[in-house]
Order: C-alpha cells, then sequence, then structure tokens
C-alpha cells in the first residue's frame, strides 16, 4: 500500500510475451472488495484512504475554515503518515485542543493559519516544538442531515 | 533474526494519541469496573505508584489534580493494535501477535546489514503512523529477543541488537524475568543456586529438566541462542491467551474462516479459564495471500458485552465481524484471536443481570467441557447451539445488520460496567469522532 517497489520489466514488440513477464508491482496491497466488483462498484475508501494504518477521521466544530471550504459539522479524512509542507490543511493540537489550520512555514517560524477573519493566526513560540497530528486529505460535506 | 516490537505503557499511549492534555502527566489506565491500574504512564510510574493499586486508594490525588485515570476503552487499543500489527505486516516477511500490544517479526533479509536501523524505521513509521512509542528488541531466539526488547525500552531511540555474545547481559538478569520461567520456579532454581539468565543458560541439561522439564530445558536452549519456541500458544504464560494457525492449504471459502477461528476461540477460552482468567474482548485476525506476492492483514476488534471466560458468549460477539473479514476471491492463509483485557474474576467485576445461567453453573459447564476435550482431544466438545458456522451460514435477509445490531446490543447490555471515564473510541465509531476547531 504504502511501499511500492517498481518492477519494470521489458516487452519485445512484435512477439507476444509470455505473461510471466509482466509483473505486478510488488508493493502491498489489501484486497477490497472493489478487486472482486471492479466492473460495477466504486470504492469510496480506495478513493480516499490510501493508508489505511495511518487514516484517522475527525469532525469539525466552528467556521475558523469557512474560506478553504471546511465547514462545521464537515468530516475530514487525515492521514498521519504524511509530513506537513507549507501551505497544507493539517491538524494540530494547541493547548491540549486539536485545530484544523493552514500549515505555514518560513523565515519568521511556523504559523497556522484560519481561512475566517475572525480568527487569530497561532504563533509558535520560540523554542516551542508544533504538536502535529495529520494532514487533512479530503473534506467530506453533507448537504442534509450531516450528522 | 527475531525481532520483538511492543507498545510503551499501550493503553496510556492509545489514550495519549487523542488527548493531548494527558502528555507529560502522570496516567494510568483502569481495569474493568474502574478497579485497578493495569496500564501507567512513565510520569505515573516515577511516583513509585504499582502495577494493580486499587483506584479507590488513589481517588483523592485524582481529585487534587495530582493524578490522571481513564477507563479501560479496549475498541479504542484494539483498533490501534490493529494498525500496528498491519504496518508490521508491511515491514516484515512474518508478523506472529502474541498480545494486544507485542508482537514477534521476521525482519526481511534486507535488514541483515543493520537491524538497529531497520528496527528504528519500524519504529518511527509506527509513532508517526499511529502515535504509539514502541520498544524493539532483535536477538536469535524469542526469549533473547524479550531480554534485547526490554534494554531497547529503556533507550532514547527504543531499539536494541542482542551482541553476539549477550553473557553480561545474562549475567545481570535474575531468573525469575526470564520469559517462561514463571513464578513459581525460583525457589527451586535457588537451591540450584540457579539465579541468574546466564547460570540457567549454562546449567547442565539434566538440572534444568528436573527442576522444570522440558519447557524450562527449552528456555534454557533459547538463551543459547538456539531457537526452540515455534509457533504455539505460549501455554504457560498467561499475559498472552492467544491462538493462530496457518491454513495447510489457502483457505478461500467464508465456512473455512469461520470455522477455524471458532476453533481458536474455544481453545483460547479454554487457555483463559486453565489461568482463571475473564477477557474484555479480543481482536481476531486473517492473513491474505495478495496479488503482488506478500501478504497482508485484516483484522476486527470486539468488544465483549461483559467480560467474560464462556466459549458460547464469545462466539455470539465474534460471529458478525468474522463475516466481515470474509472477502471472496481472497485465499487466506492464516488466522488468529487475540484476547485482551485479561483479569481475574469476583475482583471489581458485576454479575451480568440479563444472563439467565447462574455463575455456578457455567462454570460446572464448562469444567466439563474442558474435562472432556483434555480426554478425547481438543475441540471435540463445543457448543452448537453457537457454532459460527450456523451462524454464517445464515441467509442474508435475515441477518441483523451487521454493525448496527452488535452495537445496540452491547450498548444494552453494558450499561452495568462501571466506565465513568471511558474516553470516546475515535476510530470506530462515527458519532464518537475527534473533533477539531
Amino acid at each position: 500500500m504504502s511501499k511500492t517497489a517498481k518492477v519494470s520489466g521489458s516487452v519485445v514488440a512484435g512477439f507476444p510475451s509470455p505473461a510471466e513477464q509482466y509483473q505486478e508491482p510488488l508493493g502491498l496491497r489489501l484486497p477490497s472488495k472493489a478487486d472482486a466488483f471492479s466492473a460495477d462498484i466504486l470504492d469510496l475508501n480506495e478513493l480516499l484512504v490510501k493508508r489505511p494504518a495511518a487514516t484517522y477521521f475527525v469532525r469539525v466544530e466552528g467556521d475558523s475554515m469557512i474560506g478553504a471550504g471546511i465547514c462545521d459539522g464537515d468530516l475530514l479524512v487525515v492521514d498521519r503518515s504524511l509530513r506537513p509542507a507549507d501551505g497544507d490543511v493539517i491538524i494540530a493540537s494547541v493547548d491540549g485542543d486539536f485545530t484544523v489550520k493552514t500549515y505555514r512555514r518560513d523565515k519568521s517560524g511556523v504559523r497556522l493559519e484560519p481561512a475566517n477573519p475572525n480568527y487569530p493566526v497561532i504563533r509558535l513560540r520560540a523554542g516551542q516544538e508544533l504538536d502535529y497530528f495529520g494532514k487533512v486529505t479530503a473534506c467530506i460535506h453533507r448537504f442534509a442531515g450531516k450528522r | 533474526m527475531i525481532g520483538l516490537v511492543d507498545g510503551n505503557n499501550f493503553f496510556v499511549s492509545c489514550e495519549r494519541v487523542f488527548n493531548r492534555r494527558l502528555v507529560g502527566r502522570p496516567v494510568a489506565v483502569l481495569s474493568n469496573n474502574d478497579g485497578c491500574c493495569v496500564s501507567r504512564s512513565n510520569e505515573f510510574k516515577a511516583l513509585g505508584i504499582p502495577m494493580g493499586t486499587p483506584y479507590f486508594q488513589l481517588k483523592h490525588r485524582e481529585a487534587s489534580g495530582e493524578l490522571c485515570f481513564c477507563s479501560s476503552n479496549y475498541e479504542l487499543y484494539g483498533d490501534m493494535s490493529r494498525r500496528i500489527i498491519s504496518i508490521l505486516r508491511e515491514e516484515a516477511v512474518d508478523v506472529e501477535q502474541y498480545s494486544i500490544d507485542e508482537a514477534f517479526i521476521f525482519p526481511p533479509t534486507t535488514a541483515a546489514a543493520d537491524y538497529a536501523a531497520y528496527g528504528r524505521r519500524v519504529r518511527a513509521k509506527i509513532l508517526r503512523w499511529v502515535g504509539i512509542p514502541c520498544g524493539v528488541g532483535f536477538a536469535l531466539t524469542k526469549t533473547l529477543a524479550k531480554i534485547a526488547n526490554h534494554i531497547g525500552k529503556k533507550r532514547p531511540d527504543g531499539v536494541f541488537l542482542m551482541p553476539d555474545d549477550p553473557t553480561e547481559i545474562l549475567a545481570a538478569l535474575p531468573v525469575q524475568e526470564v520469559w517462561g520461567v514463571g513464578r513459581r520456579l525460583p525457589l527451586k532454581l535457588r537451591a540450584e543456586r540457579i539465579l541468574t539468565a546466564q547460570h540457567l543458560r549454562d546449567a547442565p541439561d539434566a538440572t534444568i529438566r528436573s527442576i522444570g522439564g522440558v519447557t524450562l530445558l527449552r528456555t534454557a536452549m533459547e538463551l543459547r541462542g538456539v531457537p526452540c519456541h515455534e509457533e504455539r500458544d505460549y501455554d504457560a504464560d498467561p499475559d498472552s491467551i492467544s491462538c493462530s494457525r496457518s491454513f495447510g492449504e489457502p483457505a478461500t471459502t467464508a465456512e473455512a474462516l469461520a470455522e477455524s477461528l471458532a476453533a481458536y476461540t474455544a481453545q483460547a477460552a479454554a487457555k483463559l479459564r486453565r489461568h482463571g482468567l475473564l477477557a474484555a474482548g479480543c481482536n481476531i485476525y486473517a492473513q491474505v495471500f495478495a496479488s503482488g506476492g506478500g501478504g497482508d492483514f485484516l483484522g476486527r476488534t470486539v468488544v465483549f458485552p461483559a467480560p467474560t471466560d464462556a466459549t458460547n458468549e464469545m462466539l455470539r460477539a465474534i460471529r458478525e465481524e468474522v463475516d466481515t473479514l470474509y472477502i471472496e476471491g481472497t485465499r487466506y492463509r492464516k488466522t488468529g484471536i487475540v484476547f485482551f483485557g485479561l483479569e481475574k474474576p469476583g475482583t471489581a467485576h458485576q454479575t451480568d443481570l440479563f444472563d439467565d445461567t447462574p455463575p455456578a453453573e457455567k462454570s460446572r459447564l464448562y469444567a466439563a467441557v474442558d474435562a472432556l476435550n483434555a480426554r478425547y482431544g481438543k475441540g471435540k466438545v463445543f457448543s452448537a447451539r453457537h457454532s459460527l458456522r450456523s451462524a454464517c451460514s445464515l441467509p442474508h435477509g435475515s441477518r441483523t445488520p451487521a454493525r448496527g445490531g452488535y452495537a445496540q446490543g452491547l450498548g444494552a447490555r453494558s450499561w452495568h460496567m462501571k466506565r465513568q471515564k471511558l474516553s470516546r473510541r475515535p476510530t470506530t465509531r462515527w458519532d464518537e469522532l475527534m473533533t477539531v476547531r
């Protein structure tokens, strides 16, 4: 799943090559129901959850990220295996509470930016380490009967 | 080379992933019914409060804000455990889960150049992906790997590779701390002047045999670097109540999967009763042959309505989940079950008001079942009424909704369990997700 060792084989043009020359990537794959019925079922897990062991779902409370399209009650897909890069939407803990914000990192240091002018930017104090939880990889917004 | 990976203060570490206020504080997780401390943070240990201390003795120190407590949230711990095992399955050639927070791993040949570096990489991956700090130990045998793991856990990088000549380490290790020696033997060992692991390793085979039979001799052989603990049920060790087997031929049917898990549940439950323990729940798992040639891991966590040692109650609780492990067209390599939340009955456990079988009668029933099985062979006598096969062959329409039905049953029956400090189950329940602002 996470690691896909690329094994490249060669195919001789013009001649049918034996089936064993075609090699599947040696990646470890969970067989999903999608494998058995790949012709007629699309599984959202396949699309949204690349690494099940590292993936967590969290619920949004409040509108601090409304400008990024993240609304109160939305469901976020969070991947802990990904390191945060400047501009990523992440989950981190600030003073013991989890928050969703845009991660910013430059010469002035690390800060967490809301996407709503009513909320303050969170700056890490000198020597304070970011208590990072994971990177938000998707936002699921339901239109009716949210919960 | 064999590795042993285990989660540090596992239950507390699981709680801390989702409750950051617990980080850096003295925290303990309590047994079923909030009885006593079963997992302690380093800060808690540093206060000198031993494992097993009853909660009521510490309540006043919680009120003053000095100590923090959590009720045991086995559904969460089981899920975190499954995540760790699935990572190990990606990183190792084979994984043998030994208990909810411990697994033996067989590293790939590519790790041979530098086992410590491999261990650090695996450890870092688990820490980042799941948030649980682990100890990792490598050695030639499982018994030595256990010792290496204890040393690794105390090191800043969490990893220790047993040196080719471990004499110095074994000389410093009291013999009763060796895995498998048990608490009854040290007196007899002392009589023979076997006080350290080194003494046991170097004692004559005949002496060892006369003290602890072939089991102790195996332990001594393992200390000598000769692997003797094949995959087995670790019968003498009540810390691990588990059972797993590889299929002779890859299994491909739902029946084979269900029957194997039912049989292992019955075997593991018998061991539970032999040790006079109840289990709060279990992880069931199946390893499959994946298309790329590697293996993969499917698992489910089941928390029993109340702690139990009754095979039929367990089968009833796991049957729906067993069904969800089956995927058509998949070749299964191995199945297994690991119990968790083990405790002696009667301590803080209340009787189940909805169970019509009086406890005494129930234990007589299983005493009889166990006696018959001991006489005529494992698994000859089991509960037909609740056999998984009949449960799994129900037509789809007549089955209760997989999760909903079970969850409702659990909710209705578990109200009397005292779990006042229960955290949420943010990885297994949609209505208990972690919230972010």
